[in-house]
């Protein structure tokens, strides 16, 4: 064993961790806060509910790769895009992947979310209207605050499945773990090293992640522990 | 005295299947009502028709002097003013048979979330109130407790509490003790027999007759919809004037 090489991979492959996180953090929160909107349209009306159903079938239908190819190649087809204000953003590889990413992941959540939102006993969400709760303080106090409680171990998944996915970027000039993995290899040869050296890594990731994710619950849900009278 | 719920002439159909038929009835300030029947004669209808979980096709609703405004639109009726609904519903506290605590707050977060984040009184002052409240139904110490780590009795107290928070002009109870084991329903009809003392006003449905001889100042009778009889406890319980009472009395007490 070479551990010099080792040593070496490792800190080479350790300065794209950031990008990385960069990438699988951006796209989380943008996908978050759109699983939410599509959750919540799913259930408004009839027309939101399947407009959203659409959505789903589409992103989550179809390989990530294929979604991150047509944004990166495509978008710049259309003059409408490239003369858009967002063309500076969709221009530029990052941006591509954060918009693939988020897309894709908003179409997991948002199912994960509706599950959650149907978990919400209905009785809990009586006791809010014969409050005199309106409608937004419904949802703000007790709705989502149960839903997401509920949906939050499956959304755990969802997240260290994104922080894999990140590695689909490498494929459209992204130097982040994978990308730059693929960089040492070309330059060395050495693949198998390489490449267990950057899973280590993606491995290291969702180990800090599942734990964090796990406390998480831990202190939102004091009351699903069983706690004895 | 004054009138704090006002029912006229309510009707409420779910689909073909009429289930009120016309229930008109006032609650006067410190009347304690006890409304028994049958299962299935329409008592938490028209018990969920007063802070609007149901709407009636018919009838009026008043609570205080405020009566609730509705229209009747293409999709059948509804409230014309949901703001009013909801101010309305903030002047009532409801107890439900099944507690429906809030499972992610604590009995104290149960208690003073209606006073602070719809009344929108200061955080602080509801404390030390809601504090009091849950010495009275005495939960004091179960106070930063979950709604899970509760017995059914000490569910249905926090819930009692939650509803006394509300500053309720009325406090309406749907078979409160319905879904607690037999030895927990002594704590629970003690708390509301306290209320009544105080002389709170309030609409009770339930199955417990001698606990409604005992603290209603009235019984009603509902039957298919209606109020088939009307009057003290005493009355309704010793000497029904309605067959049908009589009979429901009779069968109640062959089974107890
Ligand atoms: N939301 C509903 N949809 C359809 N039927 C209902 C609904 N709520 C109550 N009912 C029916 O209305 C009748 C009266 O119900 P309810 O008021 O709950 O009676 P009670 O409380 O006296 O047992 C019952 O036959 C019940 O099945
Ligand atoms: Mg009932």
């Amino acid at each position: 064993m070479d551990l010099a090489f080792l040593g070496e991979t490792l800190l080479r492959l350790a300065s794209a961790i950031p990008t990385t996180l960069e990438l699988a953090f951006v796209s989380v929160s943008i996908g978050l806060a759109l699983a939410l909107l599509l959750a919540l349209l799913r259930a408004s009306s009839v027309i939101g509910a399947a407009c959203v159903r659409a959505y789903v079938f589409v992103f989550r239908g179809s390989p990530l790769l294929v979604q991150i190819f047509l944004i990166y190649y495509g978008l710049g087809q259309f003059d409408a895009v490239r003369e858009s204000f967002l063309w500076p953003f969709l221009r530029r590889p990052w941006w591509c992947a954060i918009l693939a990413l988020a897309l894709n992941t908003a179409a997991y959540g948002s199912e994960i979310i509706r599950g959650g939102l149907a978990a919400v006993p209905a009785g809990s969400i009586e006791a809010g209207r014969v409050a005199g709760m309106s409608r937004f303080t419904l949802y703000r106090r007790i709705v989502l605050p149960l839903a997401l409680r509920q949906a939050l171990p499956a959304y755990g998944s969802e997240i260290i499945i994104m922080v894999k996915s990140t590695s689909l970027a490498s494929i459209i000039t992204i130097t982040e773990l994978t990308g730059t993995a693929r960089q040492i290899v070309s330059d060395s040869f050495r693949a198998i090293e390489v490449f267990v050296c950057a899973g280590l890594i993606y491995l290291a990731i969702n180990f800090v992640l599942t734990r964090a994710v796990l406390l998480l619950e831990r202190t939102l849900t004091p009351h699903a522990r069983g706690v004895p009278r | 005295m004054t009138d704090v719920v006002t029912l006229r002439d309510l009707h409420k159909s779910f689909g073909p299947l009429k289930v009120l038929d016309g229930i008109s009835l006032t609650a006067r300030a410190g009347e304690t009502i006890a409304i028994i029947g049958a299962s299935g004669s329409g008592k938490s209808t028209m018990l969920r028709c007063i802070p609007l979980l149901e709407v009636p096709e018919r009838g009026d609703i008043t609570i205080g002097d405020e009566t609730i405004r509705m229209n009747t639109a293409r999709g059948g009726r509804a409230p014309a003013d949901s703001a009013q609904v909801n101010r309305l519903r903030g002047q009532l506290g409801f107890v439900f048979q099944s507690f429906n605590l809030w499972a992610h707050m604590t009995v104290l977060e149960n208690v003073i979330e209606a006073p602070v984040h719809v009344h929108k009184r200061p955080r602080n002052e509801v404390v030390d109130e809601a504090m009091a409240l849950l010495e009275k139904v005495g939960l004091a110490e179960k106070c930063e407790a979950y709604p899970a780590h509760l017995s059914g009795g000490q569910q249905q107290r926090a819930a009692i509490a939650r509803a006394l928070a509300m500053r309720p002009k009325a406090l309406l109870f749907d078979e409160p003790t319905s879904a607690l084991d037999p030895e927990l329903v002594g704590e629970v009809l003690g708390v509301i027999k306290g209320l009544a003392e105080e002389g709170r006003t309030m609409l009770i449905v339930t199955h417990e007759m001698g606990f409604a001889a005992e603290v209603a100042s009235r019984a009603i009778f509902l039957h298919a919809g209606r109020i088939e009889e009307e009057g003290s406890p005493r009355q309704i319980f010793a000497e029904p004037t309605s067959d049908r009472t009589r009979q429901f009395i009779r069968r109640y007490l062959e089974r107890a």
